[in-house]
């Protein structure tokens, strides 16, 4: 359950930004979408407007907020199931309060408000999608905003960083009905995070060339995983010479996208939005090159004979 | 000195896509981003049109890019379990041209996302 960042800024009087640092991470998030924007429905701006902060340490973004509940680190999930609970009048014990590290006068606080919210969203960092629990804590907030649907508006939106990670996940699962974690092994794509992420496949070593576009793993991809990268042929396209060039076969330079290469990106609400570079670049753009490989590549014979439409048998 | 003027100009930098910032580029780099935040300018500034890097490398040295992208084919192809990772500092257009690379290899598929 999600909206775009244009009915946040004209309609939602109730934010909560739980695992994230907007204020230093991105910038201009309060003053474009979130805070302080007036609208019809929010004459005052950022007045008409309540802020919440969950985080596990006051960052600089606690100046920007009405409310600032600390949370234990790694209790995420616990806290997102007791305010489940409250919104429903169920039954908490003291223990499991305490449990998250905060009082029950914040948690009846924060129920009241986002009860009373007309329109209020979850802006979710990789505070919390990429601590313990990860996906379960990202799914538990999904559900917590869908259930406050019984009460008000209520929506989910994940903070996304990293330029166009969202077009990513879009154009993947345009083509190929899947987000991310993909394999083409047997001809048709099959999804699984897990076995199939990139992470996961490099630590166990699963895989004999890499192909890396508009990504670093070298500066930010744990020890093993690198390792592997290094035994193998690995190709690297970027506009500069990385740490992952450095470990690479092959390094491509090309034109960097949004500065001197033309194309689309995707906003974290998945609006696409066009490119106006304003240098020309002595390199090629990514795409050309990708396209110039696929080529050379499709003059091979394929790799699987005939490729048949249907698997006739099961494997 | 006549600096071009390019308005409504999209920022990668972060997940915002901020599209409404004023550029003023002369042919070799960007002076000003108007409207953008710290992160976004120095995203802006720090680029230049210059050719600071070889066109490509092939084992550390530098090659022409018809040879690194043959050289790249190759590597592809010959491999029995090729991976395409990363597409998040690119464009929709690039990352299309992968999910169908990906395809033809019989490749695994990846992005920032499951890190």
């Amino acid at each position: 359950m999600t909206c775009t960042l244009g009915e946040v800024k004209n309609r939602a009087d109730f934010i909560v930004y739980w695992g994230g640092n907007p204020a230093e991470c991105h910038p201009r998030h309060f003053t474009k979408y979130a805070l302080m924007p007036k609208s019809q429905f929010l004459p005052r701006g950022r007045k008409d407007r309540t802020m919440v902060l969950v985080d596990i340490r006051e960052t600089k973004s606690v100046k920007a907020s009405d409310v600032f509940l600390q949370v234990r680190p790694g209790k995420d999930f616990e806290l997102i199931t007791v305010l489940r609970a409250m919104i429903k009048d169920q039954p908490i014990s003291e223990a499991q309060i305490a449990e998250t590290g905060l009082s029950v006068e914040q948690l009846q606080d924060f129920v009241a408000r986002m009860k009373a919210a007309r329109f209020g969203v979850f802006f979710f960092g990789m505070g919390l999608s990429m601590t313990r629990g990860k996906h379960m804590n990202s799914a538990a907030l999904l559900t917590l905003a869908a259930e406050m649907n019984a009460f008000t508006k209520f929506v989910a939106m994940p903070m996304r960083g990293h330029g166009n990670v969202t077009g990513a996940d879009v154009i993947m699962r345009w083509q190929t009905g899947y987000p991310f974690g993909i394999s083409f092994n047997r001809g048709y794509p099959r999804y699984n995070p897990g076995e199939f992420s990139t992470v996961d496949v490099l630590v166990r070593g699963d895989t004999d060339c890499a192909f890396i576009i508009g990504a670093d793993p070298g500066a930010t991809m744990p020890k093993p995983a690198i390792e592997h990268l290094k035994r193998v042929p690995t190709i690297v396209l970027d506009p500069h010479v990385t740490h992952t060039s450095k470990m690479a076969r092959v390094h491509i330079t090309t034109a960097p996208a949004g500065i001197s290469a033309p194309g689309t990106a995707y906003r974290m609400d998945e609006i696409p939005l066009p490119l106006r570079p304003a240098l020309e670049s002595p390199y090629p753009s990514d795409e050309e090159v990708v396209r110039r490989i696929k080529e050379t590549i499709l003059k091979k014979p394929d790799w699987m004979g005939e490729r048949p439409q249907m698997l006739t048998t099961q494997v | 000195m006549d600096l071009k003027v390019i308005d409504n100009a999209t920022c990668t930098f972060c997940g915002c896509v901020c599209d409404d910032i004023q550029l003023h580029a002369d042919e070799n780099r960007i002076h000003q981003a108007k409207k953008a935040c710290v992160l976004g300018k120095a995203w802006f500034l720090n680029h230049t049109a210059e050719r600071k890097y070889p066109d490509a490398l092939i084992d550390g040295k530098e090659a022409t890019l018809d040879e690194a992208i043959e050289a790249a084919a190759e590597h592809l192809y010959q491999a029995d379990m090729p991976l395409v990772y990363g597409m998040s500092n690119t464009t929709c257009e690039a990352q299309r041209e992968c999910v169908e690379m990906a395809d033809h290899l019989g490749a695994l598929l990846d992005s920032h996302t499951s890190l």
